[in-house]
């Protein structure tokens, strides 16, 4: 009974556009490559690399051979400036420039600071970044300078040095690793609710609204059995999104960004799939909190209203674990959502993950949904589910 | 078979800010008999699909009860879901799914195996003359074609006792008299067929007991003979306009 419901249901929903669209394309496939997607990119766009030979526009590049030959020994490809640099500036033709005035040797010559200007544009990510990388530089050419200054005047380079301070970070992570590592949760959850979200609304509030719920509640067959059946629809849905997601995110890491920053973030193969297994039990919790909201509205525009309400959820541990501090207690971790989420980024970081946690995630999880689904099933008991 | 005695059911009822009670059925009592067409006259509002529901299991009476079958509509859910073939004033099928597929939906949902599934559906196809759309999906369907679809459906677990509510509704002439003769048919098979309508010469023309329901009670109950020469009037209209206390 509960499978001949199940299959209808696969076979009904398969047929409409809305469901195929949002659970086996939009949460699975569109999310990861534009969320993911532009996360890695911008990841790699605001990363600054020595290593990578870089062009540079300098203006007046010969009152400053020695300067030159230091940012050349460090992989920057000398450039002649354009006539207005300003305007190149501004424009986008050139990140930056650096501008050699004409007193320049005379100043290092005589012992003053010697004047340099670099053109930015501040507003321009791309020139702002090409700018701090070569303020780098020349403060490292300085640093080389005033050692030779102090050594040429017989003082020892080292006194300047008061306080010498090493920065020892302990996480394993940074911001921007964190936001990386909680990404997959957020798809993960996200594509969870996306795919089951249609069907849910469909199989309850919308097979009131066609008016076959009537005709279907005076066969012989106990109502339960149909919730179940309709349970069961809606989680085949849910699990083939999350396992999609699973699958897109790693080709997204795959392809997009083989080598992360720092190295200690990880999207292979085996950790996606413990990820996969660890966000798991939230099918059933998902699927059924789907069911029991859908189940308890009056129409599919009443059910969207709802549900679209309550997508906030997958939506708020996100946001909220960027902000807060939250400590991986044993209470945080028996609740659905918070605890995956917490679960999945540290697989992601490559941390320990304590047995219990697992075992609260899970066990705290698989109530809520069981609950979730007593509520559903005592939904359909009423009279006024019709 | 139907023997229905004092049914009732009232509903919290919301009208502006206040919540209040509204009596739905009152107290209807009527049987309906194997081999014949039982019909339920009443203008709107008058209790007839919430008896009907009631009949089907769908809700719980607050009072009375009825046996359909030999079997309490109260007590023994189930049993009474088995001999019943409910088709609601809408047909309510699945527009994503063929004619097919509707029938076999239900057929499978009440236990029946595959072979005599398909065998039953090429039955009520040939029965109903579904021929032509039996393999399309039903979205954009007439709603001659979704009736059909919907009885088939309701017939398909072989139910001795049939609840019709309103069938004939938005049907055009000729579909009307097709789905005339397909009762009667079904009444001459002996199948208990039970009819809700507010149309008199639906009644009028199929019927071979009428109830007369107003403001949830049975005014008035009996052949269509016992009815005129009880109000002593020579039609129907005449005749149900007195039994439910109107003046002529």
């Amino acid at each position: 009974m509960v499978l001949v419901v199940l299959w209808k249901e696969i076979l009904d929903n398969l047929r409409d556009r809305q469901t195929v669209f949002y659970a086996l394309l939009f949460g699975p496939i569109l999310l990861p490559l534009v969320i993911g997607g532009a996360l890695v990119a911008g990841l790699k766009q605001a990363r600054v690399s020595f290593e990578e030979p870089a062009a540079l526009s300098v203006s007046y590049a010969e009152r400053a051979p020695n300067l030159l030959a230091f940012l050349q020994a460090n992989n920057m490809d000398i450039e002649a400036a354009p006539p207005d640099i300003e305007r190149a500036v501004r424009r986008g033709d050139v990140p930056v420039v650096l501008e050699i005035p004409d007193n320049f040797e005379q100043a290092l010559r005589s012992g003053q600071p010697a004047p340099l200007i670099l053109h930015v544009n501040d507003g321009d990510k791309h020139s702002s970044m090409e700018g701090r990388k070569v303020k780098t530089l020349l403060s490292a050419y300085s640093r080389t300078l005033n050692v030779l200054r102090m050594q040429h005047r017989g003082i020892d380079p080292s006194i300047f040095n008061s306080i010498n301070v090493t920065l020892q970070d302990v996480s394993s992570n940074g911001f921007r690793g964190q936001l990386l590592a909680s990404l997959l949760p957020f798809l993960l959850i996200v594509a969870m609710v996306m795919g089951g979200f249609y069907l849910a609304i469909d199989t309850t509030a919308g097979e009131r609204e066609r008016q076959s719920l009537e005709p279907l509640l005076s066969l012989p067959v106990a109502r339960q059995k149909l919730v179940f059946g309709k349970y069961l629809a809606v989680l085949v849905f849910v699990t083939l999104s999350s396992v999609l997601t699973a699958l897109s995110v790693y080709l997204v890491f795959r392809f997009f960004a083989p080598e992360m920053p720092g190295g200690v973030l990880s999207f292979d193969a085996h950790t996606i799939i413990k990820a996969w297994f660890l966000s798991s039990p939230l099918v059933f919790f998902i699927s059924a909190v789907l069911m029991t909201v859908a189940a308890s509205t009056r129409s599919s525009k009443e059910a969207q209203t709802y549900l679209g309400l309550l997508m906030v959820f997958p939506m708020a541990p996100f946001f909220i674990l960027q902000f807060v501090n939250v400590q991986s207690v044993n209470t945080t971790m028996a609740l659905p959502m918070l605890s995956q989420y917490q679960l999945l980024e540290r697989v992601v970081l490559q941390d320990t993950i304590s047995s219990t946690h697992i075992a609260l995630s899970v066990c705290g999880t698989l109530i809520s949904a069981g609950l979730m689904l007593y509520a559903a099933v005592k939904l359909y008991s009423r009279e006024r589910v019709l | 078979m139907i023997e229905a005695s004092n049914l009732s059911k009232t509903f919290l009822g919301v009208s502006g800010q206040e919540k209040r009670q509204v009596v739905a059925v009152e107290s209807v009592s009527f049987s309906a008999q194997d081999g014949s067409i039982t019909g339920l006259l009443g203008p709107n509002g008058a209790g007839k699909s919430t008896t009907l529901r009631m009949l089907a299991t769908l809700i719980k009476p607050d009072n009375g009860t009825a046996i359909i079958d030999g079997h309490s509509i109260t007590d023994d859910v189930l049993a009474v879901r088995q001999q019943l073939g409910f088709m609601p004033h809408n047909a309510g099928i699945y527009p994503r799914l063929t004619t097919r597929e509707n029938i076999r939906y239900y057929a499978r949902l009440c236990g029946m195996d595959k072979t005599s599934t398909e065998a039953r559906i090429d039955e009520l196809i040939e029965m109903l003359a579904m021929q032509h759309f039996a393999n399309r999906r039903t979205a954009g369907f007439s709603q001659g074609q979704k009736t059909k679809v919907a009885l088939a459906r309701a017939l398909v677990h072989r139910p001795q006792t049939l609840l019709l509510d309103e069938p004939t509704n938005g049907l055009d002439v000729m579909a009307t008299r097709g789905l005339r003769e397909i009762i009667r048919q079904l009444a001459q098979e002996g199948h208990c067929v039970v009819f809700s309508s507010h149309i008199m010469q639906e009644v009028a023309a199929l019927c071979d007991e009428i109830a007369i329901i107003s403001d949830g009670n049975i005014a008035m109950t009996g052949s269509m003979d016992s009815l005129l020469a009880t109000t002593q009037q020579s039609n129907l209209e005449d005749a149900f306009v007195h039994a439910i206390g109107g003046e002529l």
